[in-house]
This record gives structure tokens, C-alpha cells and sequence, in this order.
């Protein structure tokens, strides 16, 4: 089973992206800050990473950059999805180290496929 | 008994940085040196000053260094009032995700001074803006922060506004909101992510958790 860890300070959010992941067969971890995601990131292995930009102790960019520099945990996948819709912000996500921007509120099936793709998890 | 000192107080005091005289203009002088650890002393010395919040505000938002930006943050709590949350405000529309989330921790602990601020913020053009004042409102401790809260979600045209007015009301929100939140998926009929934040605020209002 594929395992996708959800790091937004946003509770609905989290628990909204679980239950749409758990329904397609994904296992699904949250973090409600940039610095508990990394800390989750580095002592569990996850197939994807979802990160918001703006939470409070470490915001997504600076978790992602920290991730794109850890060895062990660098080529992990990452979406990256904010309110923020501007295309300088997809540009600052994509420079950060994410894989996929998505501007919020992402729809259902987005999420299933990118995770799908992102995490090698074909299917017919 | 005999009390013996065992360390000359001066001769183990940390090593300072302070060049400069410690009066208000020697500060501000050191609040723009090129050494961080003399910037970081002089903006903690600054919070002596109420009248520094400007200059505070200003080295803020050019200020790279994380302890330097924890040092200004400190001393602008510290002096609090309009002058700091009016130099703050501004910073919400930078570019820098890290400096924005700072600001908001910041104000979030200046409720009384916040207050008096807070509709314009909501009503600000601007929806990233008003989300991040939406940010500010969901830890502010302040008896009307749920009130605002409910006022977005019955207002505001932004479904990302609400989603986040929704997610603070899940925390903060008490049972007057539950109308509110029970009409407020019409508004966003075809989104998914609406029907299932308002009903997950309204069970943790109602008390029956996630």
C-alpha cells in the first residue's frame, strides 16, 4: 500500500485529502506544520508528500527545500497545493522542489491521479 | 554561614555585541548593522522604546536572518499596540511565506490591539489577504473572533475565504454559527470540499468530534 503523507495546519483539509485518498487504497499520515512533516518525513518512508504553503513554525517552501537537501528522503514526490493562485506562486513551488502545483480547493479525482501517477500506483 | 561568590558576575557574562550606545538613536543605528548578532541585540534592546514599532516594522521586512526576524517579532509583542499591528498589517501582502506566517503568529497575540482592524482586513480586496486575516482570526483570543468567522462565511464571494473561516469556525466556532454553516454549501454547490469541511465543523461544534 502506497503511503502519502498530508502536511496542512488546515484540520478539515487534512481530513477531507484522508478520506478521498483512503477510498482509492492509500494510507494516509498528517502533519499540521512544516517542522512536524519534516520530522514525520525523516523517521517514516512516504511515496508522496501533499504540502501546503502557508502553515505556521515552517512554511512549505522552506519544508520543501529541507526535503530536496536530506539524502534519504530528496526524491520523494511532492504536490504542492495553496489558495495562492498567482503563477508566481506555482513558479516559487515548482523552485522549492515540488512535482505538481494545484491551486485549492483541488477536485477529488485531481488528487486521486496525480497521486496515482506520482506514486507509481497505476491503474486500468 | 559564609556565602561565596564563585564567579565574578562580569567575568561570565555572554560576550555582547553592543558598539553602539544603547539609547534610542545608538539602537537604531545597530538595527541597521551588517552583523546579525548586532542587529538581534539591538532590535531585543529596542523593545524599551514603544516609539520604535516603525523602525521595528521596517528592518522587518528586510530582514533575512531567522533569529534577527525572531528578535523583532519578540520586541513588537512586547511594545504592542496600533503602531506595531499598522507596520504588521502591510507585511501580510510580502511574497516571503515565512514572513507572512511570523506576522500572523504576531498578531495573533495583539488581540485588543488587532480588534479594532479586523473588518478591514476581511473586506480587504485582496482574497489571499483576507485569508491570511482569516489565519490570524482562528487563534486570536478575542471574544468576537467567532462572530467574524461566521460574518465570512455569510459574505464573502472567495471559496478558499470561507474553507478557511469554515476551518476556524471547526476550532473556535460555538452553535450560532451552525445555521451559517448549514446554508453555506449552496453558495458552492459544486464543490465536494465545501459540503465536507461545513459538515465536519458541525460535528466537532456539536461536539461529536471528527
Amino acid at each position: 500500500m502506497k503511503k502519502i503523507l498530508v502536511i496542512d495546519d488546515a484540520a478539515t483539509v487534512r481530513m477531507y485529502y484522508r478520506q478521498v485518498l483512503e477510498a482509492e487504497g492509500f494510507a494516509v499520515e498528517e502533519a499540521g506544520n512544516g517542522y512536524e512533516g519534516l520530522e514525520k518525513a525523516l523517521t517514516e518512508a512516504f511515496d508522496l508528500y501533499i504540502v501546503d504553503i502557508n502553515m505556521p513554525k515552517m512554511d512549505g517552501y522552506t519544508l520543501l527545500r529541507t526535503i530536496r537537501q536530506e539524502p534519504t528522503i530528496c526524491a520523494t514526490p511532492a504536490i504542492m497545493i495553496s489558495t495562492e493562485g498567482q503563477i508566481q506562486d506555482a513558479n516559487a513551488a515548482y523552485a522549492a522542489g515540488a512535482n505538481l502545483y494545484f491551486n485549492k480547493p483541488v477536485r477529488p479525482e485531481s488528487l486521486i491521479t496525480t497521486a496515482r501517477l506520482l506514486t507509481g500506483e497505476h491503474r486500468a | 554561614m559564609t556565602l561565596i561568590k564563585k564567579h565574578d558576575a562580569t567575568g561570565d557574562a555572554p560576550r555582547e555585541f553592543r558598539h553602539q550606545s544603547r539609547d534610542r538613536a545608538g539602537l537604531l543605528c545597530q538595527l541597521e548593522a551588517d552583523a546579525p548578532e548586532q542587529r538581534r541585540w539591538a532590535a531585543l534592546d529596542l523593545a524599551a522604546f514603544s516609539d520604535a514599532a516603525d523602525a521595528l516594522c521596517d528592518r522587518l521586512e528586510q530582514e533575512t536572518q531567522t533569529p534577527v526576524r525572531e528578535a523583532i517579532l519578540t520586541s513588537l509583542i512586547q511594545i504592542g499596540g496600533n503602531p506595531v499591528v499598522c507596520g504588521l498589517m502591510p507585511l501580510l501582502r510580502s511574497e516571503d511565506a515565512a514572513l507572512r506566517n511570523q506576522v500572523i503568529e504576531a498578531l495573533q497575540q495583539l488581540p485588543e490591539a488587532v480588534s479594532p482592524y479586523i473588518e478591514r482586513m476581511l473586506a480587504d480586496d485582496d482574497a489571499d489577504y483576507r485569508i491570511f486575516a482569516i489565519n490570524v482570526l482562528a487563534n486570536l483570543r478575542h471574544p468576537q473572533a467567532p462572530a467574524w468567522l461566521q460574518d465570512v462565511i455569510e459574505r464573502d464571494d472567495n471559496i478558499n475565504a470561507c474553507a478557511a473561516a469554515v476551518d476556524g469556525l471547526a476550532e473556535i466556532g460555538t452553535p450560532e454559527a451552525i445555521p451559517a454553516l448549514t446554508a453555506l454549501p449552496e453558495r458552492f454547490a459544486d464543490d465536494p470540499f465545501m459540503q465536507f469541511c461545513t459538515q465536519t465543523a458541525i460535528r466537532r461544534i456539536q461536539g461529536h468530534g471528527a
